[in-house]
C-alpha cells in the first residue's frame, strides 16, 4: 500500500474541498454586500472609471430630497406585514385541512403548491392579463355577475395597484407555507393527541395545548422566511407595474435597481440597498442566533 | 366508494365527521378559486384575438387556435431563449451541488480551525437576498468583463445557491455515523477519497431533492438576469416573457401562450418529481 499519496494533511484537504465553494461564495455574494456599504458613501455615474468619496451625502439625499424613498419605505412595510399575516394564515388553514382525513388530499395538495414553482415573471404576466381593464377576467367576471359599478382599473388606479399585486403575491406564496406547515403538523406525535383525547380533550383542546405548541418552532421558521421573501419583492412588481402609477407600488428593492441600473446614479442606489439590508438583519441575525441555539441544545 | 370508507373520520373514531365534511366543501371551494388563473390562461391561449375580444372572458374556446403557440415561439424568440436556459441550468446545478457538497463534507467531517465560523458564514448566506444588491453584482460581473456571458450568470448563481446546500448537505452529513470515515481513514483512504467513495453515493436522496428545487429556481430566475444579461441573444425564458409581455401586449391569445410555454418544463418536472420537492423544501427548515 502506498503511503505516499497521503501528502497533504487532513485539515488541508479539507480546506481544497471547501475552497471552490468558499471563493465563489466570497467573490460573488459577500464581496457585493460590502462594496454596496463603499458605493453608498461615493458617487459613480456608471461611466468613469473612479467613482469618488462623497461622506454621507448619498444617504442625506434620499432621506430629504428624494421624493420617492419615503413612499418605498412605507410600501415594503406595510408589504410586508400583510404578506407575513395573510398569506400564512390562509397557508395554516390549508395546513390543517390537508392533515385531517379527507379524499384528495394529494391532488389539493399539487393544486395549492403548483404557483410556488412557476417563475414570478410569469406570475406577473397572469395576473396583469386577468387584471386587463377590457378583456381580463376580474372585469368580466363583474360585468356577467350585474356588477359593472364595481369595475376597476386595478393596476392603473394608484389607490389600489399595491394591493392587486399583493393578491397576485398572496396567490403564489401560500402553498411554500403551506408546505412547511405540513411538514411541521406531521411531526406531531400522534400519540400525544390520542393521549389528550382519552384525557377528554376536545376538538380545540388537542389543537390548543398540543398541536400549537408542537408548532412553534415551525410558525417561527415560516414567518422569518416569509418575511425576507416579502422584502426582496422585485419581480412581481417589476413585471406587473414598473413601480407605477405614480410611484404607488414602488418598494425597496425596486427603487434601489431603479437608480443604479437605469437613473445610473449607483451612490444613491446604494444607499437604498444599504437601508435595505440593514432591516433584512435586524430580523436574520436574531433568527440565525436563535437556531444556532436550538442546534446546540438537539446535540 | 373504498377511498370514502376511511374519509372524514378522525384518528381513532369510526364516525363520519360532520364538522370534517363541511370544512371539505368550503376547502374545495378554496381550490377551485386558486386553480381558476391557470384555466383562464389556458382557455385565452387556444382563442383568436376576435373571441377574446367578443366573447366573455370565462368561455371555453370554441376553435382550438393551436397557431397562438406556433407564431408566439417564432416572435419570442423561444428557440434561443430556451436554450440559453438549457446550457445555463445544465452547467450550473450539477457544478453547484458537485461543489456545495465537497464544502458541506469538509465542514462537517474533517478538523479543521474555524470550521464554526466558516459554517455560520454559509448560512447567513442562505438569508442574504441578492435583489437587494442588483447593482453591486452587476459591477462585480463587469469587474470580470463577463457581462453577457454564461459564467458571468452562472458564478453569481452559483455564489447565492452554495450558502442552502451546504446547510442542507452539512445536516445530513453531519448525521451519518463516525465510524463510517473514521474506519475509512484508518485503511490509508485521503478526504477525497472518502468523500467521492463513501459520502458523495450515500447523499444521491439529498442530491436529487436539491437538485430538482435548484433546477425550478434557475429557469425561473429573473431579477439577476435582467442585470447580467442584456443582449437579447443571451436571454433565458423570463426574460423573453417580459419582454413578449411589453411588446405584444394586445396579442392576448399570444401572450398566454407563452406564459405556458414558459413555465411549463418547471411545471412538468414539479408533477414528475413532487414529493422530492417537499423533502429538499423541508429537511432544512423544518426538523422533527
Amino acid at each position: 500500500m502506498s503511503k505516499v499519496r497521503l501528502s497533504l494533511r487532513p485539515s488541508t484537504q479539507g480546506y481544497v474541498l471547501l475552497a471552490p465553494a468558499l471563493i465563489v461564495y466570497l467573490l460573488f455574494a459577500v464581496y457585493p454586500m460590502i462594496d454596496v456599504i463603499r458605493m453608498s458613501f461615493s458617487s459613480w455615474n456608471g461611466l468613469s472609471p473612479q467613482a469618488k468619496f462623497v461622506g454621507v451625502a448619498n444617504y442625506r439625499a434620499i432621506l430629504t430630497q428624494d421624493p420617492v424613498f419615503w413612499g418605498a419605505l412605507w410600501n415594503t412595510l406595510i408589504w410586508t406585514t400583510a404578506a407575513v399575516i395573510v398569506p400564512n394564515l390562509i397557508a395554516f388553514g390549508v395546513a390543517l385541512a390537508l392533515n385531517q382525513n379527507i379524499p384528495g388530499r394529494s391532488s389539493l395538495r399539487i393544486i395549492f403548491y403548483l404557483p410556488v414553482i412557476i417563475a414570478s415573471i410569469a406570475v406577473a404576466t397572469i395576473w396583469k392579463w386577468m387584471y386587463d381593464p377590457f378583456f381580463g377576467l376580474f372585469n368580466g367576471l363583474l360585468t356577467s355577475w350585474g356588477l359593472s359599478g364595481w369595475i376597476m382599473d386595478w393596476l392603473g388606479d394608484k389607490k389600489i395597484a399595491l394591493w392587486s399585486v399583493f393578491v397576485a403575491h398572496l396567490w403564489q406564496s401560500v402553498g411554500f407555507s403551506m408546505v412547511l406547515f405540513l411538514a411541521g403538523l406531521q411531526s406531531v406525535s400522534t400519540t400525544l393527541i390520542e393521549a389528550a383525547r382519552i384525557d377528554g380533550a376536545g376538538r380545540w383542546g388537542v389543537f390548543r395545548y398540543v398541536t400549537l405548541p408542537a408548532l412553534v418552532p415551525t410558525i417561527t421558521v415560516v414567518i422569518v422566511l416569509s418575511l425576507i421573501n416579502s422584502l426582496k419583492a422585485f419581480d412581481i412588481v417589476y413585471g406587473m407595474t414598473g413601480g407605477g402609477p405614480a410611484q404607488s407600488t414602488q418598494m425597496l428593492a425596486m427603487w434601489a435597481y431603479t437608480q443604479s441600473m437605469q437613473l445610473g446614479v449607483f451612490g444613491r442606489g446604494a444607499a437604498v440597498s444599504v437601508v435595505l439590508l440593514l432591516i433584512t438583519l435586524v430580523v436574520v441575525i436574531p433568527y440565525m442566533r436563535w437556531m444556532f441555539k436550538r442546534e446546540d441544545a438537539v446535540r | 366508494m373504498k377511498m370514502f370508507s376511511q374519509a372524514f373520520r378522525p384518528v381513532g373514531s369510526n364516525k363520519v365527521d360532520p364538522v370534517l365534511v363541511a370544512l371539505w366543501v368550503a376547502f374545495i371551494l378554496l381550490a377551485i378559486i386558486w386553480i381558476m388563473p391557470f384555466l383562464f390562461i389556458v382557455f385565452t391561449s387556444l382563442k383568436s384575438n376576435a373571441t377574446v375580444m367578443g366573447a366573455s372572458a370565462f368561455s371555453p374556446p370554441t376553435e382550438l387556435a393551436f397557431g397562438n403557440f406556433v407564431a408566439a415561439w417564432n416572435r419570442g424568440n423561444f428557440s434561443t431563449t430556451a436554450f440559453n436556459g438549457i446550457v445555463i441550468t445544465f452547467i450550473k446545478v450539477p457544478l453547484g451541488l458537485f461543489v456545495s457538497a465537497m464544502a458541506a463534507y469538509a465542514l462537517a467531517k474533517v478538523p479543521m480551525r474555524m470550521s464554526r465560523a466558516l459554517f455560520a458564514l454559509f448560512v447567513f448566506g442562505t438569508m442574504l437576498p441578492f435583489q437587494v444588491m442588483l447593482a453591486p453584482i452587476f459591477r462585480q460581473v463587469n469587474a470580470f468583463g463577463l457581462i453577457n456571458t454564461y459564467p458571468g450568470i452562472i458564478l453569481p448563481y452559483l455564489a447565492f445557491g452554495i450558502p442552502y446546500q451546504v446547510f442542507i448537505l452539512y445536516g445530513f452529513f453531519s448525521a451519518v455515523p463516525k465510524e463510517l470515515s473514521e474506519a475509512a481513514r484508518i485503511d490509508g483512504a485521503s478526504h477525497f477519497t472518502i468523500f467521492r467513495r463513501i459520502f458523495l453515493p450515500i447523499s444521491l436522496p439529498v442530491l436529487s431533492a436539491l437538485l430538482i428545487l435548484d433546477f425550478v429556481a434557475t429557469w425561473n430566475e429573473f431579477a439577476m438576469a435582467l442585470v447580467i444579461l442584456q443582449d437579447p441573444r443571451m436571454w433565458t425564458l423570463p426574460l423573453g416573457l417580459m419582454n413578449f409581455q411589453s411588446q405584444f401586449q394586445s396579442d392576448y391569445g399570444q401572450l398566454n401562450a407563452a406564459i405556458i410555454m414558459t413555465v411549463l418544463p418547471a411545471a412538468i418536472v414539479y408533477l414528475m418529481f413532487q414529493r422530492y420537492f417537499v423533502s429538499g423544501m423541508t429537511s432544512g427548515a423544518v426538523k422533527e
